[in-house]
């Protein structure tokens, strides 16, 4: 099992901050915000050398819960202050993206990491389409499209012209290409029957998050099937599934800290907005429906001690298929920075050990 | 929109006929259809609100080597555009290559004059020193020509362009008349400058 650690910068607003999303730029406060980026690489050094395989970075906009509007621009920064990790970049959202400036600085970071880039490419949640003024409802067809556009931007040789649906080029050249050939080890990442059948065509890796084992076990199910129908199988290490861990001392010290977190969804938005976009927007799990507008927190799916996560962790390898764990050890919009220190010494030193071979 | 209304005709040319349908007014655009015949498809309904249309339907097996060339100056075209769609891929650069001051520009729609599993080193000797103004289209869809086949064509000639159509098969200008139609407009009424954009991005003036 390889372990990734989610990195979300953690700030530490000054004042509470209202819940609902877009929050209020005016609240920003720089000196936390400064602070945030210096712990964050400081913490980054310590997952480092606690033996982390990879870190990741993800795209969320207009909100201090995850502080990296930019991933690229994060990832940058964390390749040039660490020397060993690889670099998961989970990911640039793409149907709001440019997608050939996506891929030459996707290029551009895999050269100067030295090879150490991991992509993850995916549709975003429904409140990020807001960010840029994207159509919900042409999200996915400008996903599909976008990535499709990216992988053939990294390995033309050719200058060569795209007459898409969404995006028009008449001419495209990258410079450079991937240090990694012929691509970085991408994934798409989602639950959808789209999404898994474009990482089945393409012969990329599929990402998962934060639903329990079952659940999430549909998609990569899916995944792999349709992989088969393309005439490949996927190895563990090209599934990566995405999620909250509290680990403690002892099992009830764990269950203690799930009672006291908050149950609030990650991004509240206001009734007539949300119920727009319910309208608007539609998602699925290998194609069965499911809300594209979370109503509480995220789920916690490993709890425990250092022995009961190791049987989760096997469980998960079980049920879910992956190979690669991309763990928030706290909750991620937390600023609880002591606490989230002591989780990952416990993990790194209890836990990280004997997962491995599993 | 009423459908267009295509004219049918024929023209001789060393005792060779050759069905053919016309529409439009403007530059002559003489398209060499594939194995699929006399078809026609949006697409040329969008094409002949630019150019004036000649579609050739090519008889079976291979032509006297002058014959199209010969069949198109009998039809009185001096210069003209031409555009030759899978099989015909192979005729249309044979015509170009004779023809290099008449084809004022040349459009190969997937074509399969070059294969990974046959490939022709003769002609694509030749191909490196045409000079003709040349779009070559693939569907990133076609499962019957490899997409890839379009950097072969790139790389051989000077003046040559490679678009990809996205979510197009083998068959683009059917599966996609409007995305098809736009470039070809464009790629014939501008050439290489057809890499410069002219879409209006202003929202509210």
């Amino acid at each position: 099992m390889k372990i990734s650690f989610f990195e979300t910068v953690r700030y530490r607003a000054p004042e509470a901050l209202p819940p609902e999303w877009p929050v209020p730029s005016g609240a920003y406060d720089r000196d936390a915000g400064a602070a945030a980026y210096r712990g964050m690489i400081e913490r980054l050094e310590y997952v480092e050398e606690l033996g982390f395989d990879w870190v990741s970075v993800s795209e969320h906009h207009y909100s201090p819960r995850i502080l990296t509007p930019s991933p690229i621009v994060s990832a940058a920064f964390i390749a040039a202050h660490l020397k060993r990790i690889t670099i998961a970049l989970l990911g640039p959202i793409v149907p709001h993206s440019n997608p050939v400036r996506v891929a030459e600085e996707l290029a551009m970071l895999d050269t100067m990491a030295q090879g150490r880039l991991v992509v993850g490419l995916l549709r975003g949640t429904a409140n990020e389409a807001m960010t840029y003024d994207l159509n919900p409802q042409e999200a996915r067809e400008r996903t599909d499209e976008g990535m499709e556009l990216i992988l053939k931007a990294w390995t033309e040789p050719q200058p060569f012209g795209w007459q898409g649906r969404h995006f028009q080029y008449r001419t495209v050249s990258i410079w450079p290409r991937p240090l990694q050939q012929p691509h970085p080890p991408t994934f798409a990442l989602g639950t959808s029957r789209e999404s898994c059948e474009f990482a089945a065509r393409h012969h990329l890796g599929c990402g998962v998050s934060y639903g329990p084992f079952e659940v999430m076990a549909k998609a990569t199910r899916y995944y792999r099937e349709q992989c088969a129908r393309h005439g490949w199988q996927p190895s563990p290490e090209q599934i990566i599934y995405r999620a909250n861990m509290l680990v403690a001392e002892t099992d009830e010290e764990a269950q203690a800290l799930l009672r006291a977190q908050s149950n609030q969804a990650p991004f509240t938005m206001r009734a007539g907005v949300r119920d727009a976009v319910m309208t608007l927007d539609s998602r699925n799990i290998a194609g069965e429906a499911r809300s594209p507008v979370v109503s509480g927190a995220l789920p916690t799916t490993f709890v425990g001690s250092p022995d009961t996560i190791v049987e989760q962790v096997r469980r998960c390898r079980e049920v879910v298929g992956a190979g690669v764990l991309d763990l928030s050890l706290h909750p991620p919009g937390s600023g609880d920075l002591d606490s989230l220190m002591r989780a990952l010494e416990l993990f790194g030193t209890k836990v990280l050990p004997r997962i491995r071979e599993i | 929109m009423a459908p267009t209304a295509f004219r049918e005709d024929y023209v001789e040319a060393d005792g060779v006929r050759i069905r053919y349908m016309e529409v439009g007014q403007g530059t002559p655009l003489v398209h060499l259809l594939g194995a699929g015949g006399l078809r026609l498809t949006r697409a040329h309904d969008l094409l002949c609100r630019h150019v004036r249309v000649l579609a050739f339907e090519l008889p079976e097996g291979p032509l006297p080597e002058h014959t199209l060339a010969r069949a198109v100056a009998t039809l009185g075209l001096d210069t003209f555009d031409l555009m030759g769609t899978s099989s015909a891929g192979a005729a249309a650069l044979g015509l170009a290559l004779q023809e290099p001051r008449r084809v004022r520009a040349l459009v190969l729609e997937a074509p399969a004059a070059i294969r990974p599993d046959n490939r022709d080193a003769d002609l694509e000797r030749r191909l490196s020193g045409l000079t003709t103004p040349t779009l070559v289209l693939f569907g990133t869809a076609d499962d019957v020509v490899p997409p890839a086949m379009g950097r072969v064509y790139k790389a051989l000639m000077s003046n040559c362009h490679l678009v990809f159509v996205y979510a197009a098969g083998h068959a683009i200008s059917a599966d996609r008349p409007e995305a098809f139609a736009e470039v070809v407009v464009d790629f014939l009424e501008r050439h290489e400058a057809f890499v410069i954009s002219r879409a209006q991005t202003v929202i509210h003036p």
